[in-house]
């Protein structure tokens, strides 16, 4: 029994990492080379916060940190930016996860939301105290909107194809005092 | 139970400095690129150098699927497009027979004048790998990198128009900054008037001419050349032609097809030759006086 948790553990987090660079891979495709008014949500942030979330032992800490800081080294961001403000927030709502497990969803959404906004600000924060060029206000805008609208949909995705859940009371990881 | 709350003790401070040392590092980084910025590009270059070809054999095929998905749904309008193509061709069948006799009167000004293209602008093709994945950035990543022989700040065409210029070499990959990219600056010609502005991205499909000396003389439909200004870009290539918002502010119709980056040629760009000296007095062989030259000397020996 208690080798199968573990080997679950441990495929979950691989699954983590994997959908990681699935994402980053699908967003390099040489497709859209045309500057866009209109963006869809920033899939690398609402997977970190998802996952944080719902099953924070899936997620962790470094690998959160190690996937942001890639995708800051390959998108062109400024590196390590966006994965400091990512890191320090998930961390915030990994130590939130045990209070939110027990409320309806809504409350997770909202707590989801809350933390991407956090994320954004921040960024945008530092990018202005460090002088960097910032892109858009409201491109970011649209992004951030996006991605907590997509919130629900990738929850529901990922509980279908990878199994993710909130734990419930009867997991045999709860039981044995694991999380 | 005690040996739990033994194991408990021993995870959490690690877990805490873990945290600690997590958040150093990134912070790090971050500064690191603020103060150093070309040394940790370099290394941007460098790992973007290892992770993308590594992906490339899943990216040609999943590319090349959702492109012919595209072209599938293309069908659709098929016979209308069609149509208008025989419209566009009869139009085109005009243009190639003026083209083809200015072609004819060009080369015969040309040879009258003894012009000589430059030889020195030859290519390299390479194929688009990867864009930039984000919506606030305008690049792409080509195939071909320092092993090729591709230095920064060359240019880079499709077919027909400037693209962008190299920022960012790696070994085998090398990045392509487009001019619609918001930190992307050449300078330019507008050519009937000659006059020189500044062609400035900013993350829109249409970039904007800005340091315009003399905007009276500019209309739109003016085609832009870029200049050459500053030696770091080769001159003469064609960008686009002259467009008004309708804020009124001049912007560029880009040439290129950027809807379809597939393959861009990178311009081999060796600069130019500087002059050094002021140049010598030019006298006569056997002119040479050697009197002078003793009275130059022994008044310098004084």
């Amino acid at each position: 029994m208690s080798e199968n948790l573990t080997t679950r553990l441990w495929l979950m987090r691989g699954a983590f990492v994997a959908l990681s660079l699935v994402v980053i891979f699908w967003q390099l495709l040489p497709m859209e080379t045309v500057p866009r008014r209109f963006t869809g949500p920033d899939m690398m942030l609402v997977m970190c916060v998802l996952w944080v979330l719902r099953r924070p032992d899936y997620a962790p800490p470094l690998a959160i940190a190690g996937v942001m800081l890639l995708a800051d080294f390959v998108f062109l961001r400024p590196p390590g930016l966006l994965a400091l403000t990512t890191y320090l927030v998930c961390e915030n709502l990994r130590a939130r996860a045990t209070s939110v497990r027990d409320m309806p969803f809504s409350v997770e959404w909202l707590t989801a939301a809350g933390g991407m906004t956090a994320i954004v600000l921040g960024n945008r924060l530092l990018e202005a105290l460090f002088l960097l060029d910032h892109a858009s206000l409201g491109l970011t805008l649209i992004q951030l909107i996006m991605s907590v609208l997509s919130y629900p949909l990738v929850a529901i995705l990922l509980f279908v194809f990878v199994g993710l859940r909130k734990i419930n009371p009867s997991d045999p990881e709860l039981l044995q005092g694991r999380v | 139970m005690a040996r739990e709350r033994n194991q408990e003790d021993f995870v959490t401070p690690l877990k805490r400095l873990l945290y600690v040392l997590t958040i150093a590092i990134l912070l790090l980084t971050f500064l690191l690129w603020r103060i150093d910025s070309p040394r940790v590009e370099r290394f941007r270059a460098m790992v973007i150098d290892r992770f993308v070809p590594s992906m490339d054999w899943a990216m040609a095929p999943v590319t090349g699927s959702i492109n012919l998905i595209r072209e599938f749904q293309s069908y659709q309008r098929v016979v209308d497009q069609n149509k208008e193509l025989r419209r566009e061709l009869q139009q085109m069948k005009a243009w190639k027979e003026a083209a083809l006799q200015l072609e004819q009167e060009n080369a015969r000004l040309l040879d009258l004048n003894n012009v000589r293209l430059d030889p020195q602008l030859t290519f390299v093709t390479g194929v688009v790998l990867a864009d930039a994945g984000s919506p606030f950035r305008q690049s792409v990543l080509l195939n071909i990198g320092a092993r090729d022989g591709i230095i920064d700040g060359w240019a880079a065409m499709d077919g027909i128009g400037l693209v962008g210029r190299i920022s960012g070499v790696g070994q085998t990959t090398s990045r392509v900054m487009l001019l619609s990219d918001s930190s992307s600056r050449i300078p330019a010609t507008i050519q009937p008037s000659g006059e020189s502005a500044l062609i400035v991205g900013d993350n829109s499909v249409a970039p904007v001419i800005d340091f315009l000396e003399n905007p009276d003389q500019v209309r739109p439909g003016d085609r832009i050349v870029s200049s050459g200004d500053g030696g770091v870009f080769p001159s003469g290539l064609l960008i686009g032609h002259v467009a008004s918002d309708p804020g009124g502010r001049l912007r560029v119709r880009l040439s290129a097809d950027y809807e379809r980056l597939e393959f861009l040629r990178v311009l081999r760009d060796h600069g130019k030759e500087s002059i050094e000296g002021t140049g010598a007095l030019i006298a006569p062989e056997n002119l040479a006086p050697p009197e002078p030259a003793v009275v130059a000397e022994e008044r310098e020996d004084e």
